[in-house]
């Protein structure tokens, strides 16, 4: 059964991680899941819309499910962020018909309606539901890959909007990234934010969050981090660079995507997994990756 | 201590004026805001709250202030610096909306003026271009990657000016 989606991309991941697209598609064409390209998708609505201004948001992002609905398709998003605000608003404008109204006053004039026909899923769960046919297309295992898995918050969280994965102990994307070999180590900030949307208030206090984060996940003994959000990502692949622990010691561990494991283990050829845009190196874990 | 936003530093020697239940009112009326009321300060939400250590009020402490109504509370740091990671709202005994509040509470800031910054460049990308960033062509032709589909920005404009994205600054 070939399943099919409308993709939506968001903003970050065509500004700074096409490697996180690229290798999203590379495993979506092996494992036959037509991704369509989302024909005039605005940004998402996006935390920082909502912290705004919640009317806005609610019709940023509502014009955005409304278009999915209008050509009759579906939506996978592999970004946390996106995902969020997609299925917030979308609890929001199914449970409170004062909103709806607003919304489709909103989007009379453009010729759209949202009605909540459209699902909304992030490209983790898509894969999740394809787990038996991912774990058959295995031919390169990662063995000694241990990895600091961190799923983020709104994949997750209010699990009532998420709907996907247990909130204080999720473990699918978990068990996807073992079908490879890896191991996710388990890691006491496993669950805390990466910190990422402070960046825009206060780089100080992202930045000891990310510190709390990173010391945990050296003390497990992770060799990696792996994410499936370009928001958290940032923290991961861009903040992280040089990052120290108070007496100095450098607690940078590569940084990869979810589908750049899956993808290099399912035997794609590495050049689309985008790997050399990644940002910390991959030195030491570049044998057991056999870049 | 990081560096921390807002003004509101501490209670030590705040004096309030007279408590406003219409502003308890008011935010009982936001999305999220339904079951504010039965918050019984348990604390639980700042237990798990990433930045409990790192703000001057926290979030238990801005509920305490929603229920007494002090308006006051729009300038604390717990305002603009809670990171949306919703563990408080997942935990909540009482099962109040807790981050979604504190997202309206960021809105009634804002038409104050009291805002970082890049929130408010971050209002005027999203007006102009209907995106936060744009997207990065030479990583793009790298991977050989479809151009990003085309946004026709006169629409979202369109709904933006109903919503009044750019007039939401309250004139004192």
């Amino acid at each position: 059964m070939t399943q099919s989606y409308e993709v939506f991309l968001g903003c970050a991941i065509p500004s700074r991680f096409n490697n996180y697209e690229s290798s999203m598609r590379a495993v979506a064409k092996e494992l036959g899941i037509e991704l369509i390209d989302f024909e005039g998708a605005s940004c998402c609505g996006t935390v920082v819309l909502k912290s705004i201004d919640e009317d806005s948001w609610l019709s940023m992002s509502g014009r955005n499910i409304a278009l999915a609905e209008q050509r009759g398709h579906d939506i996978v998003t592999p970004c946390n962020g996106c995902f969020g605000s997609l299925k917030d608003t979308d609890h929001v404008l199914h449970d409170d018909e004062s909103y709806r109204k607003k919304v489709n006053a909103a989007l009379k004039p453009l010729g759209l309606e949202y009605t909540g026909k459209v699902k909304i899923r992030h490209f983790v769960e898509v894969l999740y539901d394809m787990k038996d046919e991912i774990e058959k297309k295995i031919t390169k295992r990662l063995d000694g890959l241990k990895v600091a898995f961190h799923p983020g918050c709104h994949l997750i969280r209010p699990s009532n909007v998420a709907e996907f994965d247990d909130p204080e102990l999720p473990g699918k994307v978990d068990e996807l990234i073992e079908l490879t070999g890896a191991k996710s180590v388990h890691w006491d900030m496993k669950l805390r934010c990466c910190g990422s949307p402070l960046l825009i208030t206060s780089e100080d206090v992202a930045t000891k969050i990310l510190q709390e984060k990173m010391i945990s996940a050296n003390g497990a003994g992770a060799n990696c981090v792996v994410t499936n959000c370009p928001a958290c990502h940032t923290q991961f692949d861009i903040q992280q660079l040089g990052l120290k622990d108070d007496e100095g010691n450098s607690l940078e561990l590569p940084a990869l995507f979810v589908t750049q494991v899956l993808g290099l283990a399912m035997g794609i050829d590495p050049e689309p997994l985008g790997f050399e845009l990644n940002r910390v190196s991959l030195d030491p874990i570049n044998d057991i990756l056999g870049l | 201590m990081t560096e921390s936003w807002g003004q509101f530093k501490s209670f030590e020697g705040k004096k309030f004026k007279a408590l406003d239940a219409e502003f308890t009112n008011e935010v009982s009326k936001l999305i999220g805001g339904q079951d504010l009321t039965t918050c019984f300060q348990c604390a639980k939400c700042s237990a798990g709250c990433p930045v409990s250590d790192k703000v001057n009020i926290q979030i238990h402490e801005v509920m305490r202030m929603l229920l007494f109504g002090l308006k006051e509370v729009l300038e604390t740091d717990m305002i603009w610096l809670c990171t949306t990671c919703y563990t408080c709202q997942e935990r909540c005994p009482q099962g109040i909306d807790i981050t979604d509040i504190l997202f309206g509470l960021k809105n009634m800031a804002f038409k104050k003026g009291i805002t970082p910054a890049g929130y408010v460049g971050a209002r005027q990308s999203l007006y102009d271009t209907g995106r936060l960033y744009e997207p990065t062509e030479w990583e793009r032709d790298d991977l050989e990657l479809d151009p990003v589909p085309e946004l026709n920005t006169a629409d979202t404009q369109k709904m933006l000016n109903k919503t009044k994205l750019m007039k939401l600054e309250e004139s004192e």
